[in-house]
């Protein structure tokens, strides 16, 4: 079996014949794989993430699945940079194609120095710059499954972008070293057969070269691995939820390194179970987290009312997709915001903090346990699905930032000293001081009824007003509490970005592109996005001309928070809007941003 | 002693069978010397519910339905507590019936106290799950907790009381705080408690309640056996009181031992930075 004819155009600063062409140098590429689901687009994704990362370059990958467990078009993405990145590029570089809808899909974001590599077992394309290699048939033939052709096309591509072959082996190593034996030795063997069809096609070998960078001693993980691993460190250690698309990972990892450090994880029936069952914890004193997306928010509204009224430190990791209702679960999304920022039944504070990367994602969620219980109300971590899923290289988790504050929390001997305990005291920053049950001597009687300092139920009026100004005010006086907006870009610069979330990547990457073309930008990332950062987002606004809101969803949610505390910068803001289920791309941010300004 | 929650007087009407519950319980409670400060009482919504107010003990009301979750919650972070949960038919049958199903299969040991009048009392009235069809145009089948509870494979303690029989009642409570308080798993029980003004069975009760411990055939640890006798008790025009299921075998079973063995639990766990810095240090240097 003889590959098909590659179909070699030349690149555009080929020059010259006879003379070797030079590879063309990439500081920031990207490959698309795709295929049906169980073609392993995700192992060469991983494998190449791991050569990239050998050489100390950034690494951000993204996966494309429909919600479904096996089949049906999915492609995995990698971008690969000198530079810090937190966003998909917006071209493709290299498409790997295990079908003809992932060369459909493909090619269109395909840039126009591109290459498509394909797996032509099946079907041939007419695209001008492609090589297909029969990869199915390759390695089904001498290793008896074609289920390696995945790991033939990384070695194709290995060609393609002179990467080293030892170091190109080892990674394989690395990957199958634990299944070891016939996995390890087969994949090896796919790797070579994959190389060798690539060496003898003409116009492949050595076609880009990748740069080295210096992202060393660095790890490669997810907003919700971050979100767990901030869980276990902050001291939480009790934790229920109910598996949904994409937050599922946050109890998947919860599970795993929770159990170590005494802590217990659940499973609930449903999404009211698993906020009741966090809030009973609570109530008996532990720390508590859950994590859901959009539908489960819904049903945990009605016991997040509950934790604002009872008072009962409550931390929610929500994760957004794609919604109303089912909506795409695998799509990206940040259309909870208006939700939760009004959400419940009655009314009741709560706070949101909205992470913008991992280490974001881990610090926060340790301020989150930390402010739950020392202002004893729901928490809110609010995530979107690219954070959620999506694998960025980061520097490592550090614990110097690390405490455990627990508040006006009473020992048992601090308990024991006091004269009077009233579980809903009256005080000047409307926190009382909370002994748990167990505590001798005293009882925590905690309702979700109107109650008065005792916990007594109560329909007095004057007891309702001094119990709702008790809580509402925790806004007020928790403000210079809350985690602070961070700043990037010139002071002076008069055009002004805010965004919360994972589009902090692609607005920090538009940044630099508007930098270039001679238009600085001041870039305001809110982490608190409720209550409105009035304090921060004010002075901001008064010092630019023009503000793009930059959010994903058709609203404009944050937007409308902010005229809503802000109606004086009416005038001043605008939005950028992206809500197809997709990630903005740099370059989409800096065509809006150019043709307002 | 430090000035704290004072109990307030019940807002049931006279005569209601909740009464009979809140006097078993404390009984229940003082005979087993349960410290105060360690026991929990969950409510639900409704009149039953609001049983923990009118106790020296920790409690929290929970919203309708919700009562098994945070019960669960209580227990599962802090085993050392003796919890119980309190509520009536419709929270625990109608809004709570998903929570109710699973916490049988939890096997948390923690006792659920279902005080079931076959009405919605506080909304004045209306059919309730387990209501007899016909009453207040019921339509639909009353449900049997019993037999639905005898149907999930799991160590339960399982019974009946009635309000009515007082003795009883403090003697079915007694074994299942115990059942408990030994970290052998779940306990529930129904206890027939006649709503005075919207459905007072008591007269009708007191002569239906068959104690099936008095029956031929009877033994708690045989679920089969104990399905067909409350199922032909029932068919048979009378109502099945008395403990319907214990295990077999006494294991330590409860959900929390399995979870948390000896361990001190995610309460008292120290979560300290410096005790646990190392270990922490550990895990963030295993990541790559």
């Amino acid at each position: 079996m003889s590959p098909a004819a590659a179909q070699i155009a030349p690149l555009p600063e080929q020059s010259g014949s006879g003379s070797p062409r030079p590879p063309l140098e990439l500081n920031d590429v990207s490959v698309m794989i795709g295929g049906q689901g169980g073609d392993g687009t995700l192992t060469v994704s991983d494998l190449l993430g791991r050569y990239f990362r050998k050489k100390g370059l950034y690494v951000y990958t993204s996966r494309n699945v429909l919600s479904r467990i096996r089949g049906g078009h999915a492609d995995a993405s990698i971008r690969a940079s000198q530079d810090p990145i937190a966003a998909v590029k917006s071209q493709v570089d290299v498409l790997v194609a295990f079908d003809n809808e992932a060369v459909e899909m493909g090619k269109t974001e395909l840039a126009s120095h591109g290459f498509i590599i394909y797996d032509s077992t099946t079907f041939h394309i007419a695209e001008p710059h492609s090589a297909g290699f029969p990869f199915a048939t390759m390695v089904g033939g001498p290793l008896g499954q074609p289920i390696f052709k995945n790991t033939a096309a990384y070695g194709a591509l290995s060609v393609l972008f002179g990467l080293d072959p030892a170091q190109t082996r080892a990674v394989i190593e690395e990957r199958f070293k634990r299944r070891g034996g016939e996995a390890l030795d087969k994949n090896l063997k796919a790797l070579e057969i994959g190389r060798k069809a690539a060496l003898a096609m003409p116009g492949v070998e050595n076609r880009y070269s990748i740069a080295s960078g210096d992202a060393h001693n660095m790890i490669l993980t997810t907003g919700n691995q971050a979100v767990a691993l901030g869980f276990v460190v902050g001291g939480g250690r009790f934790f229920a939820g109910y598996p949904i698309t994409p937050a599922t990972e946050i109890l998947e990892n919860v599970q795993r390194y929770l159990p170590a450090f005494g802590g217990v994880v659940r499973q609930a029936e449903d999404e009211l179970a698993a906020i009741n069952m966090i809030i009973g914890a609570s109530y008996a004193g532990a720390r508590v987290m859950t994590s859901t997306s959009g539908p489960g928010l819904a049903l945990m509204t009605e016991g997040m009312s509950h934790a604002g009224t009872a008072e009962i430190p409550v931390v929610i990791a929500d994760c957004q997709r794609v919604g109303p209702s089912t909506g795409q679960p695998t799509r990206h999304e940040q259309s909870d915001l208006s939700h939760l920022a009004n959400l419940g039944h009655g009314e009741f504070p709560r706070f949101i903090l909205a992470p913008a990367d991992p280490v974001d994602c881990f610090d926060l969620t340790v301020d989150a346990l930390n402010l739950a219980e020392r202002w004893r109300l729901p928490v809110i971590l609010l995530l979107d699905q690219a954070l959620s899923q999506n694998t960025a290289t980061s520097p490592r988790f550090d614990l110097s930032k690390v405490r455990v504050d627990r508040g006006k929390r009473l020992t048992p001997e601090a308990a024991a000293k006091l004269a009077q305990y009233k579980v809903y005291e009256f005080s000047s920053d409307g926190v009382s001081p909370y002994a748990p049950p167990g505590t001798p001597g005293l009882w925590a009687e905690v309702t979700g009824n109107e109650h008065d300092e005792w916990g007594h139920v109560s329909v007095n009026p004057s007891n309702r007003l001094h119990m709702m100004k008790k809580r509402m005010e925790k806004l007020v006086h928790a403000r210079s509490e809350l985690p602070p907006c961070r700043f990037y870009g010139p002071p002076s610069a008069k055009i002004g970005l805010i965004g919360f979330g994972s589009t902090s990547g692609p607005i920090l990457e538009a940044q630099r592109l508007l930098e270039h073309r001679g238009t600085p930008t001041r870039y305001l990332q809110a982490r608190t996005v409720f209550p409105v950062p009035v304090h921060e987002i004010d002075p901001f606004l008064k010092e630019v001309d023009v503000a793009y809101v930059i959010e994903h969803n058709y609203t404009g949610q944050f937007a409308r928070l902010l005229r809503e505390t802000m109606p004086w910068h009416h005038a001043k803001l605008r939005s950028i809007l992206k809500y197809d289920g997709l990630t903005f791309r740099a370059p989409q941010i800096v065509a809006e941003v150019k043709g307002v300004a | 002693m430090v000035q704290n929650y004072k109990p307030v007087q019940p807002i049931w009407c006279p005569g209601c069978g909740d009464f009979g519950v809140l006097a078993a319980v404390k009984r229940a409670a003082a005979g087993l010397s349960i410290p105060t400060h360690e026991f929990v009482l969950v409510g639900g919504i409704g009149c039953s519910g609001s049983i923990h107010n009118f106790m020296e003990v920790n409690g929290i009301h929970a919203l309708h339905g919700r009562l098994l979750a945070q019960a669960v919650g209580v227990k599962l972070a802090n085993p050392s507590l003796t919890v119980v949960a309190a509520g009536g038919d419709g929270d625990g049958y109608a809004i709570g019936m998903g929570h109710f199903i699973h916490a049988f299969k939890k096997n948390v040991s923690i006792l659920y106290i279902v005080m079931n009048n076959e009405t919605y009392g506080l909304t004045k009235g209306q059919a309730s799950p387990t209501s007899e069809i016909g009453f207040e145009g019921n339509v639909e089948s009353p449900f049997m907790s019993i037999l639905t509870a005898l149907s999930i494979p799991a160590p339960n303690f399982i019974a009946r009381a009635f309000s009515g029989d007082p003795k009883g009642m403090t003697a079915i409570l007694t074994e299942a705080l115990k059942f408990n308080r030994e970290g052998r798993g779940f306990a529930f029980v129904e206890d027939l408690s006649p709503c005075v003004t919207y459905n007072d069975m008591y007269k009708l009760w007191r002569e239906k309640v068959l104690d099936v411990s008095t029956l031929e055939g009877y033994d708690p640890t045989d679920r089969k056996a104990m399905f067909r006798l409350c199922l032909e008790t029932t068919e048979s025009g009378r109502i099945p009181i008395g403990v319907m299921h214990r295990p077999k075998v006494a294991g330590r079973d409860g959900l929390e031992v399995k979870l948390v063995g000896d361990g001190p639990g995610p309460v008292r766990a120290d979560i300290g930075l410096e005790t646990n810095r190392a270990a922490y240090q550990k895990l963030l240097a295993g990541l790559s």
